[in-house]
This record gives C-alpha cells, structure tokens and sequence, in this order.
C-alpha cells in the first residue's frame, strides 16, 4: 500500500477532493471536499461544518471511498475508509478548526462558517488511481541533502543574528533579510501588540512595495488576528481556493458583512503565520506569504516556529533593555535635517486619538500623543532634547506601568516619520535620550 | 441561472455503491441531457471507471455531481442507471470538446491547461440514468435542498 507520507502534498487542500457516501439503503451520495487533513499513516479526518447529507449516511454506513489530487502533477490517489469517530474538541480539532476560523474571519463569516467536529476515519487501503493521467507529468524536484544543509546554516546565523542585535529594529530588518536570504521567504512582516489597545501593529517588513509600517490588525481579524487570538500557527495552501469556498458559503448564507483585506500580497496563493509567544503571553506575529500555492510546506512551518520563539526571547529581551538599545541606532543616524522652506501641518484628532500630516494620516494612539508631545514642546519652548524617562513619567501618554514597549512606540513612530515626513526627524542621541530635528516649518492644528 | 450538471466547464463526479455497502466513485469528463434533466447521460474515462460501472451494473444506483469551480454552484442529481455503453466514436469529439471547456475554466483560477489536458478521456463509457432526485449542492446553509 501507498504510504500516506509519501502523497503528502495531496492533504494541503489546493485542489478539492471528492468523497463518496452511501445511505442504508445503497443509496450513493457524491460532495466535495475542501480538505483532508493526514492524521498519522493509518487515520485521516474530515471537517464537518454542516450537518449535511454525508454525516447522516456515515451514521447509517460507515465506508467511505475519497479521492485526492495532488497538486503538482495531477495524479489522484483513491482511499477506502472506515468512519470511526468525531471530535469537538482537543489538539485535532483545534488543529482544522484554526484554517476555518482564518477564512471565516476573513471573509466576515466569524462564528457562521465554523467547524462543528473533526470526523476521524481508519484508512482501509490507499492506491494510485492508474489511468488517470494519460501524460506522464514531470516530477517534482526533491529536497537534496545540500538543500538541508543550508537551510541548517541559515537557521544558526538568523540565531546569531538575533542574539547579537543591539536594538529591537537591528533586530527585525536582520530576521526579515534572513529569512529572504535563507529560506527565500520573500514576503514577510512582523507585527507586534500594543498592550494598551491589544492590537497588533506592523513594526517591520519585507517585499511588499510599501513598508506598511504602523499598519493594525484587531485580535480576531483576518488570518493574522486570528492566529494572534488563538496563539496557535496557520499555514494554508491554495488560499485563493480557500477563500472562494468561504465566499461561496457566505453568500449562500446571505452574509453581508464586508471582508477584511489581506495584509501583504493582495494576490497570495499560500500564507505561513505563526505567533510570537512567551508561555501564554503573545507579543506579536510573524507572517510570511507567496504568490506559489505551494511555498509553504512542514519544513518550512518547522524552521519559521524555531525562529518565531527566538525572536520573541529578543523582543522581550529588547523591551527591559529600551534605554541603551534605542540609543545604539545613533552612530546610523545622521546629525542633522537639512533645512528645508516646506511647511507642514499636522493636526491632531483628540477623539480618534490620531495625527495627520498635510491631511494624511501618519500615526495614532501612544506613539500619536508623544510626537503631539514632542512638536508641542519644540514649538512653544523650542526644545529639541529628549529622554525615554520623561516620556515615562508623563501620565498623558498613557504608556502603561510595566512592560511599556517605548521601544517599539519610538521605532514606529521614527519610520513613520521617514516616510511620510522626512523634515521631522527622531534620533537617538546618548543612553535614553534622543533629539527631535525639525527642518520645516511646523504648523500644529488640534480638533 | 442555477448552473446543472450537463453545463460546459462544469467539474463533474460520479458516485455509486457496491451490493455490501461500499462506495466507489470517479471524475466524468462531462454530462448531458436532451429532456431537461429528466434523463441523462454521464460520460466516464474507461481507464479510471472499472468499479463504477460494475456497481451500477448491479445496484443501478448512481449519483452525479456538478460544481463550476470559480464560484461552486453545484448541483447534485441521482438516479437509475438504464444504460451502459462504449461510447461512440461520433461523441469522440464532444468529449475533447468538454473537457477543453473544462481546462479553460480552471486555467481562470491559474490552473494550466497542459494540467487538465493530460487527463484521460477516450475511451469512455457512457453511463445512461433516469433522473430521480436533483439537489442543491453548493456549499452554505442550504446544501441539501431538493429542488425537484
């Protein structure tokens, strides 16, 4: 018999399956299949998310006969199986019931579309359906030792790399250049969550055009907020396929809620998603996508999750250290703004709790209130010098007691300025201590 | 317009059951139908459909489903079996046609066609069946729904 493993590719759900059922009364009963998930060699399940047809004629009749697809090549594969149990709760629930929750979250069907139980099934007998294919493909190229090896090399200097950083930026830019550099993951962001409003903030990025820096996502919101949420990792495959099936269903149901937008590629094929966590506590997300239905396989998975748990030690590493890391970016930064005849208005929304520069928006929340801090003091007292420890003790800003993430609240702010307002400069200058450099003329409007 | 099994670019399954209760099924190249769905005929590669047709050989029971990948409207008939033949040389044609239609379709969703066209389709059988039940198939709360 075929080896579950060795098809492995056919269990990623980038092309339906199909599964035959037959009632009490031999009756046959056809439907597809969005995914099988491989348990182990001798078990798949299935989920169940209505209490369809299929469910009832298991009960009556526990064979089923599915065929599989993979992807690559087209081949299918037949399985015999035997219905043995369901499950609604534990690890294998949880496991199909998260790629559920991703696409329903995206698709505004969050609580609708969900997963009711994770049918368990004996795997009878396995085998290529000969005749399929009336052209032999051509195969796949397989993982050669070298390949391993690299990707080995990669893992010990993205640790290195790490370990080494003296700030929480050297940080994130080296894990994002490593991970393209290594593993060729050229898509990839890291957000971390603001522990004041509980939502993750994109804090570094690679290969997306745009930085997308200072972007948000709630705890619960699509595939990111969902993985946040649950602290558990997603990799889909086939992710157009997936979404076009929750589409399908929320349309069917008459849902009329809008969809949350993908962050990254607006046209990614497959998503890789894992969270940064110290025991329960979540410090933010990692995220990789493809336009390749197929990028992300178990390796990948594995290698991401090592370094997911390393750069969580480091961030957490960074955000008891904030004085003296935030200080090491000065030798990078220049010392002065050139001078420039531009005027710039930034305007203050006290409701929303945000700032606008020249009518766009630049920033909101914590880091908001310290830069309508800081240009507040440079234009009533002409104050240029700052340090960490007043914006600590300033109760206005609201950073909270402990674990206050200055660090990244200053990060961001200084990248959002770089692009949206390259005349209005942060620089570190000594330990805890950083300069504002204005080189525009600054109007400030609050509303 | 509610999208049926017999329609072009449609991704067509059939299923039945053996006489002890155990299902077998296969991908049909295409379906059609001169009555409005009262009958029909589903086409399968021979290659790939050996159990299928010893099944409705003696159960006669069979299932077909119909489902447009883009959006997944699908629609599931079953029925009778009434016939089973070789199909005829003169539906050779039909059937290249189909199932070109079909690669078109799932070359929009980024599949190639080379993919779809590698598939074997000739010889077929030609499974003939009094439809008895249709059903609304695509995926949502109202999968199950007799609609005749």
């Amino acid at each position: 018999m075929i080896r579950l493993a060795e098809i492995s590719r056919c269990f990623q759900g980038v092309i339906p399956s199909m599964i035959v059922t037959a009632d009490s009364r031999g009756i046959p009963n056809v439907t597809y299949l969005s995914q099988v998930h491989l348990i182990d060699e001798k078990h798949v399940a299935l989920s169940c998310q209505f209490f369809n047809k299929t469910r009832r004629n298991l009960d009556e009749n526990p064979n089923a006969w599915v065929e599989v697809y993979d992807p690559l090549t087209m081949q299918t594969y037949r399985l015999r199986l035997r219905f043995l149990h369901s499950e609604k709760s534990g690890p294998l629930f949880d496991a199909m019931s998260l790629r559920i929750q991703a696409i329903a979250a995206h698709t505004g069907m969050s609580g609708v579309f969900r997963l009711i139980a994770a049918d368990v099934f004996e795997v009878l007998s396995v085998e290529k359906n000969e005749g399929f294919l009336a052209e032999t493909p051509e195969m796949s190229e397989e993982t050669s030792v070298d390949g391993l090896r690299s990707e080995m090399r990669g893992l010990q200097y993205i640790s290195e790399q790490i370990n080494r950083a003296g700030c929480l930026e050297t940080l994130l830019e080296a894990v994002l250049e490593s991970l393209d550099r290594f593993f060729g993951f050229e898509h990839t962001m890291i957000l971390l969550q603001d522990e004041c409003s509980g939502k993750l903030v994109t804090m570094a990025s690679r290969g997306y055009g745009e930085s997308g820096v200072g972007a948000e996502v709630r705890p619960g919101e699509g595939l990111i907020g969902t993985v946040a949420q649950q602290r558990k990792i997603l990799r889909i495959s086939g992710l157009s396929s997936e979404l076009r099936y929750g589409r399908t269903v929320a349309r069917e149901a008459g849902n009329m809620n809008p969809e949350v937008p993908l962050p990254g590629l607006p046209d990614a094929q497959s998503a890789l998603v894992i969270p940064l966590t110290l025991g329960d506590r979540l410090l933010g997300v990692i995220a990789a996508d493809d336009r390749d239905p197929l990028r992300f396989g178990e390796w990948d998975e594995a290698y991401l999750n090592i370094i997911a748990n390393q750069i969580a030690l480091g961030v957490d590493r960074m955000s008891d250290d904030a004085e003296v890391s935030f200080a090491e970016r000065q030798a990078a930064a220049p010392a002065v703004v050139p001078s420039s005849a531009a005027k710039r208005v930034f305007t203050f929304y006290a409701n929303d709790d945000c700032v606008f520069i020249d009518g766009e928006y630049l920033i909101r929340n914590v880091p908001g209130r310290i830069l309508w801090k800081l240009l507040g003091d440079f234009q009533r007292e002409g104050r240029t010098e700052f340090s960490n420890r007043e914006l600590r003790l300033d109760a206005s800003l609201g950073l909270p007691p402990i674990k206050d993430n200055l660090e990244s609240r200053l990060i961001l702010l200084r990248k959002r300025l770089d692009e949206k307002c390259p005349d209005v400069r942060i620089v570190p200058t000594a330990r805890g201590r950083f300069a504002l450099q204005v080189g525009a003329t600054v109007e400030l409007v609050e509303k | 317009m509610r999208r049926t099994p017999i329609d072009e670019g449609m991704s067509v399954i059939v299923g039945t059951v053996s006489p002890d209760g155990l299902p077998a099924g296969c991908r049909a190249i295409c379906a059609t139908s001169a009555d409005d769905l009262k009958t029909m005929t589903v086409y399968v590669p021979m290659a790939t459909s050996r159990e299928v047709v010893a099944n409705v050989a003696t159960t006669r029971r069979l299932a077909v489903v119909g489902s447009y990948p883009p959006d997944h409207s699908t629609m599931q008939v079953k029925g009778t079996t009434t016939n089973v033949r070789l199909a005829h040389d003169s539906e050779q044609e039909l059937l290249r046609l189909r199932l070109d239609r079909f690669a078109d379709v799932l070359h929009l969703l980024g599949v190639p066609r080379r993919m779809v066209r590698s598939m074997s389709y000739w010889p077929a059988f030609a499974i003939d069946m009094n439809v008895e039940e249709v059903f609304e198939q695509t995926p949502g709360p109202k999968a199950g729904t007799p609609l005749r």
